[in-house]
């Protein structure tokens, strides 16, 4: 056995270590955050409306919106927008929030998908894989279907709180998405829960969610209603505006602060049920609140861009890859990768054919292959 | 199994319930041999399990029938026992990590059921047979780990968990595996790593099932040593399941021999290990040698049924 280190040699490799492990934690966000602003950028200059690189960086930074009071007051809360120029108009009020919007949704499902991969142990669990997501999409169909463009009022002390059904979107995806989750807990619970039990019964009810969504289509009045509803099962990005900001701000920022925090409990559940148990936690209990992050976190993406598929699943791997699997640097590099892949397909979808396609499509097209090309590379899959 | 014909080595103190009664005699089976623990000991805690049924919700039969175990604070506890005589069920109820059906299980004089999951996970620590890690997770963050039950949800590592957490590694003697990760581990260093974990959890009672099982000679002396260390402080009260009974005649003060989810035997090694005992229990004859390491035994051959 080699001579016992010295306290000094010990704190310098310690300090070696992390500055390493943080070096490339940090390298990652950079790079993310990088790919998010050259492709962000190139989403706001591109489009039908033509501008010169120089007139999109005049519009994003025209003082007029970004030191105006007004302006922010109507993208974030809803009212009534200053005058502003016609390029500041479609970079600030169609362009900008497209980006905004897609990297709320990266850093959702990269989350979800990777809390769902500590709660089941399994990396290949994501949203898509619990039924979560066809939980959430089905009802969205049904509210799109069945009761479409319902205005509740609610009355409130001061004033009357007008909510139309599509404000309430993402409470009945997040209620939907809850259901399905709830569903396939109860069928794979069996004096507790198991990884494989809860990924096959997530399977089954996919399956049949799935049915149930399709059968939707049937009961639509007429072909618009079809077309959102493909748009929303395949996951897209068009078409969304200050409001879906708004929509999925306050959710997100509640299930990723929750996520950040619950880092530690993450890491003791990756242990297995048993020394978590005997650590003291209460795995049932622990496991079944951090899959109702997991869930919100993927309802309040589902909500304003539909299911799109392989980004839970693929971020976490690609973090995975870089960072290790210590979930407090696992969850951070997923709100900076989850963004960056979301943002640049984005670009894909809006830009690289005549036509836009949902950018589910191109997650799908890249994700697939990415993720064949990790089960080639790595010797075993499965179990973190 | 004839069960009238077993020997009483140890001054009345065996207890073996046959299914199905219900007989009131925790006082007589607390093994009354043990010394007083010694004053160094005195944080030490006692841990006793009465009448414990236990079993899995699969089988109709209760794995442990009426088992009840005495851990004298402070000392080494080994349960030796044939495969399929409900050792690691045994230790998992005690421990809280299967319900058990009747029983109670005192720590200290308290019930440990009464106690909140993270307040047990302090008092009573638990080293599984089968351990997983994340390949990636470093061997100190791994023993941080065992710092759990210690920590809110927000807090970071305090003081007194680095501490905890320096003291279990020397401990276990895996200094220099501090900063490897534990993908890249022998099962002997990862065992070792794992009751580096334990250790850190600091708490009053140490079950370790199992803990040599599957390790080459040199990892296995290095688990025993640790344990040795345990018993020289006298601060843990250690319940080991041994699957070698010369290493639990060697290290542990009291040897309790399970047989078909009762307590056979209970006492001192030297009066518990007897050539009588091996052959019932085990199945086995075999030559048993008083030697200063604790008897010796000497299998020689398989008893069949019948015989």
């Amino acid at each position: 056995m080699a001579g016992e280190p010295t306290t000094r040699d010990r704190l310098a490799s310690r300090f070696g270590r992390l500055s390493r492990v943080d070096s490339s934690l940090v390298s990652l966000c950079l790079a993310s955050v990088i790919v998010v602003l050259v492709a962000g950028f190139v989403q706001i200059r591109y489009g039908d409306f033509a501008m010169t690189w120089g007139k999109a960086w005049a519009a994003v930074s025209d003082p007029n919106v970004l030191f105006s009071v007004q302006a922010w007051k109507g993208f974030l809360l809803g009212g009534e927008l200053p005058e502003l120029s016609h390029q500041s108009l479609i970079v600030w009020d169609m362009r900008i929030p497209r980006v905004i919007v897609a990297v709320f949704v990266g850093m959702n499902l990269a989350v979800s998908g990777a809390i769902f991969q500590a709660v089941t142990r399994n990396e290949l669990a994501s949203p898509f894989i619990l039924g979560v997501s066809s939980g959430a999409g089905l009802a969205i169909l049904f509210t799109l279907v069945v009761i479409p463009g319902v205005t509740i009022v609610v009355p409130l002390l001061v004033a009357e709180l007008q909510v139309s059904t599509s404000m309430l979107l993402p409470v009945f995806a997040a209620v939907g998405g809850v259901l399905a989750f709830v569903i396939v807990y109860a069928i794979a619970w069996k004096n507790g829960t198991s990884p494989v039990r809860l990924v096959l019964a997530g399977v089954i009810v996919s399956t049949v969610f799935g049915s149930l969504q399709r059968a939707m289509f049937f009961f639509a009045d007429d072909l618009g209603v079809v077309q959102s509803a493909i748009a929303w099962i395949t996951g897209s990005l068009t078409g969304t505006d200050w409001e879906q900001v708004r929509m999925v701000l306050p959710w997100s920022v509640i299930a990723l602060a929750l996520a950040v925090l619950s880092a530690r409990q993450l890491n003791v559940l990756l242990l297995g049920e048993r020394t978590a148990s005997s650590l003291g936690m209460r795995v049932e209990r622990v496991r079944f609140a951090l899959s109702g992050v997991a869930v919100l976190a993927a309802a309040a993406s589902i909500a304003v861009a539909g299911i799109v598929g392989f980004v839970g699943l693929i971020v976490p791997h690609m973090v995975r890859n870089i960072v290790g699997s210590d979930y407090r640097k696992l969850i951070v590099g997923c709100l900076f990768v989850g963004p960056a892949l979301m943002v640049a397909a984005d670009v894909g979808a809006r830009l690289a054919l005549s036509v836009q396609i949902p950018v589910g499509i191109v997650t799908g097209l890249v994700g697939g292959p990415y993720f064949l090309y990790l089960m080639r590379k790595q010797e075993s899959m499965g179990e973190i | 199994m004839t069960d009238e014909n077993t020997p009483q080595t140890d001054g009345g103190s065996q207890v073996f319930q046959p299914p199905g009664t219900d007989a009131d005699i925790p006082s007589a089976a607390i093994d009354e041999d043990d010394q007083p623990a010694d004053p160094a000991a005195g944080a030490a805690a006692e841990f006793v399990g009465e009448d414990i049924v236990a079993g899995y919700p699969t089988s109709a039969e209760p794995v442990i029938d009426g088992a009840t175990i005495r851990l004298p604070p402070g000392e080494v506890t080994a349960l030796v026992g044939p495969n399929g005589s409900g050792k690691s069920t045994l230790l998992a109820g005690l421990a809280d990590q299967l319900d058990i059906d009747a029983g109670t299980v005192l720590l200290d004089g308290e019930d440990i059921h009464a106690l909140e999951a993270t307040e047990l996970a302090r008092k009573l620590g638990l080293l599984s047979q089968e351990n997983v890690a994340p390949n990636s997770l470093a061997v100190e963050e791994l023993v941080a780990h065992g710092r759990y039950p210690h920590r809110g949800f927000f807090e970071s590592l305090s003081p007194a968990d680095r501490a905890a957490i320096d003291e279990a590694i020397e401990t276990a003697g895996v200094e220099h595996l501090r900063d490897r990760e534990v993908g890249n581990l022998s099962g002997g260093q990862a065992q070792l790593v794992w009751i580096a974990m334990v250790l850190a959890q600091d708490t009053d009672v140490l079950l370790l099932d199992e803990p040599t099982t599957f390790l080459d000679m040199h990892h296995q002396l290095e688990v025993m040593e640790i344990v040795e260390r345990l018993r020289d402080d006298g601060d843990v009260t250690v319940g080991i399941v041994l699957h070698d009974i010369e290493q639990a005649a060697r290290y542990a003060d009291h040897v309790v021999v399970l047989d078909d989810g009762g307590i056979y035997d209970r006492g001192p090694p030297e009066a518990v290990i007897t050539a009588a005992m091996l052959a019932e229990v085990f199945g086995v004859e075999a030559r048993v040698t008083a030697t200063d390491d604790g008897p010796r035994v000497t299998p020689l051959r398989a008893v069949h049924d019948g015989e």
